[in-house]
């Protein structure tokens, strides 16, 4: 009983229950103290919300250190943490490998949760008419089911960088380790309060909360900003760390073009989501303030104005699905190499590729809002920048290709995925262009074919290519390897369906089925289309419930993988698994070019001490 | 070279496959107007240019996960290339140039489905949780349906009266937002009779999926007697006007005639009873409640009912079409 | 370490404050006698361009690090100086988003505020700069009195400065919060500028006190250093503030 207690998340949980009682009663004493009816719910929930968040944190101890150097106390450099055993990964670790772990657990609830309020609406929506759901209970678990992914997203990719990125660059940990696991801990009270707009009469906007809709929507809509606000400094002070991370902590002669591939889309997501990330906080916060406090930014009767709203919240979140789908993609031309036994092609231009997709990212955002009236003479440049983007992603797609071509393949699970990924991420930037051009924009805007193209970009961006990092650093994690016939179940069930779902959904937008809606018109004759995607749904439910099932009993019970397994030439696989508490007893220097397969005799990292000689 | 001549022939026959399949399954609704021609003229280029691009990818793709994998007992790695100048150049000038002439082709499509015709028929569309309301000023007429002359631009000017809707219907192609505090525009050219739907599709709260309404395109004759008809079925007497008057501009959307709860309060028994405002105070409903009420609907808000609702109707309707509708809103008990 | 080269430091935060002043009554001139605002964005970027070299030192974060010794002090502290730096972009762009929201929302007009007021506390925050800047110049130079009564000012004034605005400004403006749009952008500027003023009075609060206990040399004192940046950073996004809300456009 005192055991469970002492754990960092029970402890950060009974804080934050106490903190948001003290917020609700605080406010209610202000009000009577201010004169005004002691009780009204939205001012006293969102205070109490955002002590509660507070709270929590001091709870689990990641204010702890800090406090004691403000006091001037001597804070230790490093923890010996392996006393703990698990109890690790549930309180404040300062290893960037607990961490990583602990946003990849994070990651899986909460894309499991996105994904049951999905199968939820999907079933409701496999027949015409309203079966079981109520309108605001659709519109609230569709607008949970797009931010919760978002979420898990954001969380996911974290899990990949945090666990990889000092391994790869051969550091001891993250730059700020401290920071890093603050960054962690906020994303879980971030992620109740998200969950909570579900109990306090949902919301009805969809993940973009567009005002005026969002000023009169219920309470949810108040938990769902300030839990979107909230995890946004896990993208923020993450982003500190990886850049800081990879700028000062490389190893000897890891020179800019000689670091594993991964770093850069790692720096060129970091760049986004140091920076875009603070204007959604700041949309959020307006509608917030003009709920609150009657603050008119967005109320035409003020003289305010609701498309304001849109820039700000597309300033961000277009360069945002840049983050979500930079890491995965960074993933892709890390693994191709290894399985395909042949160097990256075009390497320098890879690596440009991703910055140059975080910067063009970044002046396209307009064309989310192309129907909305606003200026004319903004929309025609916005279409061009939109179109350009598709060059420095063409250029990944032939170098992966230009790297299979004459190579030696071999297929492990971590590969299929990898091919997958290629196949669903082409599918998603293909059918990007009709939505670029003004003109079918007009027709495509806000139907299901926008829902198709961005599953598609998402899954194949972010979903598989986090399941093969997964099936790839697993041995790394734990010692290892993941079951192979799971793994393939998994392949199996979620790719040939998600292809036909995406394909469906864009078929059901073509032809007239807007998105957001909790019903549609029999007469369309949608009926089976839906009947068909509600299936294949639940088919990659199905595969990711095999995958968790795989992960459960592979940490325990799975094949031993203790050396390189992959055969790989990067420097964490140089060392035995599962990785070394402080990663690199002995430092390594870099003598070769990370993806030289094929040629005799070439090394790329040589550890303090060896000798030099021929790598296998 | 022998690859090169195989992948070369797979990409012809994948392209032309993927090309003809996607286009014989008929992607897109029938063309109902000039707009939705040219768009699909664009469409049609981007799915040659998808067709070409993912035949392209996959068949290199899958041509070399066959060929250039790992036999049984094979051992050793792949041959050692590590990039070609030549080739990033080429894969990045030629995609820049399709690009930018798909992007000349955005903007001149663009061009041709906002052409303005002068004697466009002039329609004003307001929408709110969840209606379509149009007007026709020309005619000093309003509808909840709308009825458009087949072959003739309408031009459509539309703001909404609460939160963000948009106009679509599926044939006609083009969408445009309607936006609180703001008009915007959008012009159509329907050419073929028919009944068709708008369905709102911008989110707009709880019944956003049944916000629909009819748009009747029609011969020119069959229009004309219809706007003849709006005209000359004003009434004289002032408590049918009314009643016809609410049924144009879709008042009982929020006020019930049968008592039941609905976004405003209901018209039964309102008329020579005390009504509670939201600061506490009763007032008498009256004809000068009644007219005020419909004129400047914020002067008096009633008490469990939201404020900035009801839209202010002094620019929309005049002094007798209010007080008719006062008189109906009297005849109710 | 002679005393020699603290003075020039010190007299060199003097002349950069001396600028700065003739700055703002520049700034302050123009706005009232003419409506050339394009020469107040340009008066605000050699402002804020004086404060980020001078007394920001943001060309340290160019300097050619040579250490080798992840663990060393010399070489954590380059580190940190990165990281700082890296979060004040990323605040800077909350900053950015409100101008923005200014712009798109008032345009050329501007909120009905109290001139000598705004003058007043633009005055006060330069003043503690001023300050920040010359505690961390005697905390270089091993001077921990000089530190202590130079930081203690630049609180005092950063208190006055909340006290300033929040006590005083915001009683007085002829508008409430709610009030069209002139009063939600003046609200929340200064309502999410104040807040920031505010963490800054505590980090210096708290630096101040371990100061005081002696635990910062000429040699190891970022925390000291940290305090001073992060509170010039808060003056240089008032020094586009203050343009923004007082000074460019009409008054509505």
């Amino acid at each position: 009983m005192k055991k469970f207690f002492s754990l960092g998340l029970v402890r950060g949980i009974l804080w934050q229950i106490f903190g948001t009682a003290l917020g609700i009663g605080f406010i209610v004493l202000v009000r009577i103290l201010m004169g005004l009816p002691a009780w009204k719910a939205e001012p006293a929930v969102v205070f109490g919300a955002l002590l509660g968040a507070i709270f929590f944190l001091i709870g689990v101890g990641a204010f702890t250190d800090w406090y004691k150097m403000a006091m001037g106390e001597e804070v230790p450099e490093e923890v010996d943490e392996s006393s703990l055993g698990w109890r690790r990964y549930f309180g404040v670790s300062l290893d960037h490998k607990v961490i990583g772990i602990q946003y990849m657990v994070l990651g899986i609830i909460l894309m499991s949760i996105g994904g049951i309020f999905a199968l939820i609406f999907r079933t409701e929506l496999a027949e015409s008419g309203m079966q079981f759901l109520t309108m605001i209970e659709y519109n609230t678990l569709m607008s949970l089911h797009g931010m919760v992914m978002i979420v898990s997203i954001l969380v996911g990719i974290a899990a990949i960088m945090n666990y990889t990125v000092p391994l790869l660059i051969g550091a001891r940990d993250m730059a700020f380790p401290r920071l890093n696991a603050f960054s962690f801990w906020i994303a879980v009270p971030a992620g109740l309060i998200l969950l909570s707009s579900m109990f306090l009469g949902g919301f009805d906007t969809g993940w973009t909360g567009y005002p005026p809709l969002s000023v009169r929507a219920p309470l949810g809509m108040q938990m769902f900003f300030l839990g979107v606000s909230l995890a946004g400094f896990t993208s923020i002070l993450g982003s500190v760390n990886i850049i800081a991370t990879v700028i000062r902590l490389r190893a000897r002669n890891m020179t800019a073009f000689r670091m594993p591939i991964f770093i850069w889309a790692a720096i060129a997501t970091s760049i986004i989501s140091l920076t875009a990330t603070q204007l959604i906080g700041l949309s959020f916060e307006l509608v917030m303030f003009q709920r609150l406090f009657g603050m008119g930014f967005f109320d035409p009767v003020a003289g305010g104005n609701p498309i304001l709203f849109q820039h700000l919240f597309w300033f961000y979140s277009h360069p945002a699905v840049y983050v979500f789908v930079l890491p995965g993609l960074g993933i892709i031309s890390e693994l191709l190499p290894v399985f395909a036994r042949k160097s990256l092609f075009g390497y320098k231009w890879v690596a440009m590729s991703s910055l140059g997709i975080a910067l063009v990212g970044f002046l396209v955002w307009g064309h989310h809002m192309f129907t909305s009236g606003m200026a004319e003479y903004l929309r025609v440049p916005f279409m061009y920048s939109t179109l350009l983007v598709a060059i420095p992603t063409g250029v990944k797609f032939f170098s992966w290709v230009a790297t299979l071509w004459k190579g030696k393949i071999i297929y492990p699970v971590p590969m299929l995925f990898t091919l997958a990924s290629i196949v669903v991420f082409l599918l998603g930037g293909l059918t990007g262009p009709p939505n670029a051009t003004i003109a079918t924009d007009l027709h495509l805007q806000d139907t299901y074919y926008i829902v198709g193209h961005f599953h598609d970009t998402l899954f194949g961006g972010f979903m598989f290519p986090f399941f093969a990092a997964v099936y790839f650093w697993f041995p790394k994690m734990t010692g290892r390897r993941l079951n192979e016939n799971l793994g393939k179940l998994h392949f199996w069930l979620v790719t040939p369906s998600f292809f036909i779902l995406s394909l469906l959904m864009m078929r059901v937008g073509l032809l007239g089925m807007r998105r957001r809606i909790a019903d549609y018109d029999p007469a369309l004759g949608f009926d089976n289309y839906h009947l068909m995607m509600t299936i294949c749904g639940f088919l990659i439910a199905a595969g990711v419930l095999v995958f968790i099932i795989n992960l459960i009993r592979s940490a325990k019970s799975g094949e031993p993988a203790p050396g390189n397994i992959w055969n790989s030439r990067s420097p964490e696989w140089q060392v035995p698994s599962p990785m070394p508490v402080h990663n690199y007893d002995k430092e390594f220097e870099v003598v070769g070019e990370p993806y030289d397969y094929g040629l005799p005799g070439s090394t790329y990292v040589r550890f303090e001490g060896e000798e030099h000689h021929d790598q296998p | 070279m022998k690859h090169f001549i195989v992948v070369a022939i797979l990409v012809i026959v994948c392209t032309f496959l993927v090309y003809t399949g996607l286009t014989a399954i008929g992607l897109l609704p029938i063309q109902a107007s000039e707009q939705a021609i040219v768009i699909d003229e664009l469409f049609d280029v981007h799915i040659a240019l998808i067709s070409f691009l993912f035949s392209l990818i996959m068949v290199i793709m899958f041509y070399s996960l066959v060929v250039f994998r790992r036999r049984k007992g094979e051992l050793g790695d792949g041959a050692f290339i590590k990039g070609n100048s030549g080739l990033e150049i080429t894969w990045t000038l030629i995609p820049f140039i399709i690009v930018v002439f798909l992007a000349y082709l955005g903007a001149y499509s663009l061009g041709e489905i906002r052409r303005i015709d002068l004697t466009a028929l002039q329609v004003n569309v307001t929408a709110g949780q969840w209606y379509w309301q149009y007007q026709y000023p020309e005619y000093g007429i309003a509808s909840t349906d709308l009825y458009l002359p087949v072959d003739r631009q309408v031009s459509l000017d539309m703001t909404s009266n609460d939160v963000i809707h948009s106009f679509w219907v599926p044939e006609f192609r083009v969408k445009m937002d309607l936006v609180p505090g703001q008009v915007n525009n959008l012009r159509i050219t329907p050419t073929i009779t028919g009944s068709y739907k708008v369905r709102c599709a911008e989110l707009c709260g709880a019944s956003h999926a049944y916000m629909e309404g009819n748009v009747f395109v029609v011969e020119q004759s069959e229009f004309d007697a219809w706007v003849s008809e709006q005209q000359s079925t004003v009434v004289i007497d002032p408590v049918l006007r009314g009643q016809q008057l609410v049924q144009q501009y879709g008042c009982t959307t929020c006020h019930s005639l049968d008592g039941s709860s609905k976004i405003g309060p209901t018209w039964k028994n309102l008329f020579g009873h005390q009504v509670t405002l939201d600061d506490g105070s009763t007032i008498m409903a009256d004809s000068e409640y009644l007219i005020q009420s419909i004129l400047e609907p914020n002067l008096h808000i009633v008490e469990g009912f939201p404020a900035n609702v009801m839209p202010d109707f002094k620019d929309i309707l005049d002094q007798t079409q209010v007080e008719s509708i006062a008189a109906y809103i009297e005849s109710l008990k | 370490m002679t005393n020699h080269n603290q003075t020039d430091t010190k007299r060199r935060g003097v002349f950069v404050f001396i600028f700065l002043a003739i700055a703002t009554i520049l700034e302050f001139g123009i706005a009232v006698f003419t409506s050339m605002w394009g020469f107040l964005v340009l008066l605000a970027i050699i402002k804020a361009g004086l404060v980020m070299y001078y007394y920001m030192h943001i060309q340290r974060l160019f300097e050619q690090d040579i250490e080798t010794d992840h663990k060393s002090y010399a070489f954590k502290l380059v580190t940190n100086r990165l990281g700082l730096w890296l979060f004040m972009l990323s605040d800077f762009f909350i900053f950015g988003g409100l101008l923005l929201t200014r712009f798109n929302l008032l345009g050329l007009t501007r909120p009905d505020l109290n001139q000598t007021l705004g003058l007043v506390v633009t005055s006060v925050l330069l003043v503690s700069s001023f300050f920040a800047n010359r505690a961390e110049a005697s905390m270089e130079k091993g001077d921990r009195k000089g530190f202590i009564n130079s930081f203690a000012i630049t609180i005092t004034l950063g208190i006055l400065f909340i006290a300033g605005v929040i006590g005083v400004e915001w009683q007085l403006a002829p508008f409430s919060a709610s009030d069209g749009v002139q009063g939600p952008v003046f609200y929340t500027m200064t309502g999410f500028h104040a807040f920031h003023v505010l963490t800054g009075v505590i980090f210096l609060a708290i630096v101040l006190r371990n100061g005081i206990r002696g635990h910062y040399t000429a040699e190891k004192h970022w925390a000291v250093e940290a305090a001073a940046v992060y509170w010039h950073f808060i003056d240089v996004v008032w020094i586009f503030f203050y343009p923004a809300l007082y000074l460019i456009g009409t008054a509505l």
